[in-house]
């Protein structure tokens, strides 16, 4: 195995267990010893992010343990997402996500966030109780070619229908693939406000985002 | 022969058949009403009666509702809360407005939108160390103003002697209080990260839980029937967390904590936890659990009812099943009254069945649904159970 092998192997081995200071530490003697940010991202965070996912799928680990290959992941990226940026390498496709208004639950959506970036996307999140004007506000500004809303609660639910009522009248319908997500939603749910497609959990938000894009 | 609630309430958690199978709601959070329905409610009966809140406290947003709303109700059950010391509700009636709703745990809750409290306020959000639990500033469970008022509402009850007494003191759910201390996510991560430190927590929360308790059920004495504990355990999907994790750290304290409130009572262990528990119903009769709830027909496995009744409906009394995400709010009358006939169906033959609602009854219900889901009981509810008047 090359250094740079095993670097790239720490470096899977670090997100996969978790340990966000190790992932951190592995990344930077990774760009010390000049291995491509992309390298970084590509052949050993992203492969632990899907294999995380996998197991999670297949019900060998539970959230404990996909939150903090999360949280492993987001503390690597904050050093590599500036350079992956600077070296102008081309994203899947913009996301815009954000908890609908009345609504604070998140970590649903903080882990769809990680697995849409550790998968290619630029993902730029507004965060919680996101006023429906703030997603038509970014649907103009950031032209996204996916916004994602979050739910936890039936009573929050009912704000997916009121902000694509909003987009629509605002004549942006077209322009973006709309996503909602959070324990209330179903296909009924997808029908019955608009919107184009849903993810049960984080690890195949980015299956269904590829899909409903078409890429 | 007609029975009184109580005695319909006590049959049914002693697996037999009673008159009519009991209702359970309007006491404590997880079966309870929130304001706007309430509300609603009372003005659909033409109802006058005050707004009051549970555990005093309005942030929470769930009603206490009046005797006449719970006699129409048909509820069968009572309910005895604590609530938390005098001067926490002081300083918190005399804060400024919209300001923070801190508790007596240094936790508490922000509102986000008016009259929305969510809980974000989390005290130990960076701990990780046993020291910063030894060095917390924990709460005084001995302050007498939580239960002053609790043997005199229960023996007022039991003097009454119609209605299963039903008791629940605030949130002494070890993994619920570690998650209002530190935040889902954070906890959930400590569990996985810093298993020593998380265990740690858990204990020591439950520790200050028992003190609670211990005041609690001393003054309830024998006027009580079923005492409410819990932790959310399931999502919609499955487990919050894996089996082996929920045996190796969780499951010890849950049964410590049981053996606890069985030492000190006769009263029926009533464990709320929401989400698909499946996986995981073998151990909460293993620890002692009498009646579960919610039963969340959303989520998962729960949805097969038959399955959970022939598998254990002997042993374990079911309280909740009637569906929170899509029916209570968006479903006609005629199809709540489907729905409540459907699970009375199901999981009624033999007893060991109480309807609610699947968690608190929430904004989005209409008023007309919450009776037609009571009134459902009252039609098809009666023993032998699928002699009702077809739907």
């Amino acid at each position: 195995m090359t250094g740079h092998e095993e670097l790239l192997d720490q470096l899977y081995g670090a997100v996969l267990s978790g340990e966000v200071n190790r992932a951190v530490e592995v990344t930077q003697e990774g760009l010390g010893s000049d291995i491509e940010p992309t390298v970084l991202l590509f052949d050993a965070m992203i492969p632990a992010l899907e294999e995380i996912g996998r197991r999670f799928e297949t019900g060998e680990v539970f959230l404990p343990e996909m939150l903090i290959v999360a949280n492993a992941m987001q503390g690597a990226m904050t050093i590599l997402r500036p350079l992956i940026v600077a070296a102008g390498v081309e994203t899947i496709g913009r996301f815009v996500m954000g908890t609908v208004a009345g609504d604070i639950h998140d970590v649903g959506k903080n882990l769809c966030n990680v697995m849409l970036e550790g998968a290619g996307f630029e993902v730029i999140d507004l965060g919680i109780n996101v006023p429906a004007q703030a997603f038509v506000d970014a649907i103009r500004e950031m032209e996204p070619d996916v916004v994602g809303m979050s739910a936890f609660l039936t009573t929050t639910a009912l704000e997916f229908a009121r902000n694509i009522k909003l987009i629509e009248e605002a004549g942006l319908r077209d322009r973006v693939k709309i996503l909602i997500g959070g324990a209330p939603v179903d296909q009924a749910l997808v029908d019955s406000v608009g919107a184009d497609g849903f993810a049960p959990d984080a690890s195949s938000a980015v299956r269904i985002t590829k899909t409903v894009m078409g890429a | 022969m007609a029975m009184t609630p109580r005695e319909r309430v006590l049959a049914a958690a002693n697996h037999e058949e009673p008159d009519r199978v009991p209702i359970v709601l309007g006491v404590s959070n997880a079966t309870g009403i929130k304001m706007k329905p309430y509300r609603d409610l009372k003005q659909l009966l033409g109802i006058e009666a005050p707004d009051d809140y549970l555990y005093r406290w309005p942030e929470l947003g769930t009603a206490a509702p009046d005797e006449e709303t719970l006699v129409r109700l048909g509820t069968d059950v009572r309910g005895v809360c604590d609530v938390e010391p005098a001067s926490v509700l002081e300083a918190n009636a005399s804060r400024q407005p919209h300001a923070d709703y801190i508790n007596s745990w240094g936790s508490g809750a922000t509102e986000i939108k008016r009259g929305e409290w969510f809980p974000m306020v989390c005290p130990m959000k960076s701990a990780t160390t046993i020291a910063e639990i030894e060095d917390y500033p924990w709460p005084d469970m001995d302050d007498p103003t939580r239960v002053a008022h609790v043997a005199e509402d229960a023996a007022a009850l039991a003097d009454e002697g119609r209605h299963a007494i039903m008791a629940t003191p605030w949130l002494l759910f070890p993994l619920e209080r570690a998650f209002a201390m530190q935040g889902m996510d954070t906890f959930l991560m400590n569990l996985a990260l810093h298993p020593d430190f998380a265990e740690a927590l858990l204990w020591k929360i439950q520790e200050r839980c028992k003190v609670l308790m211990g005041h609690f059920l001393a003054a309830l004495g024998d006027h009580v029937d079923i005492i409410k504990i819990g932790d959310d355990l399931g999502t919609q999907e499955s487990l919050l967390m894996s089996p082996d994790m929920y045996r190796g750290i969780l499951k010890p304290i849950h049964a410590d904590y049981i053996a606890f409130i069985r030492e000190r009572t006769a009263a029926k262990v009533f464990f709320h936890t929401d989400g698909d528990v499946f996986p995981l119903i073998d151990d909460l009769l293993e620890i002692g659990v009498d009646i579960l709830n919610p039963i969340q027909t959303s989520a998962g496995k729960m949805a097969n009812l038959a399955e959970l009744k022939a598998r254990w409906g002997d042993r374990l009394t079911f309280c909740g099943g009637i569906d929170t995400h899509r029916i209570l709010p968006t479903g006609t009358p005629a199809e709540v009254r489907a729905e409540v006939r459907r699970v009375i169906e199901i999981l009624g033959p033999g007893g060991g069945y109480m309807v609610s609602s699947v968690h608190t009854v929430m904004n989005d219900v209409p008023a007309e649904n919450i009776l037609a889901m009571v009134d459902a009981v009252q039609e098809y509810g009666t023993y032998p159970i699928g002699r009702g008047s077809p739907a």
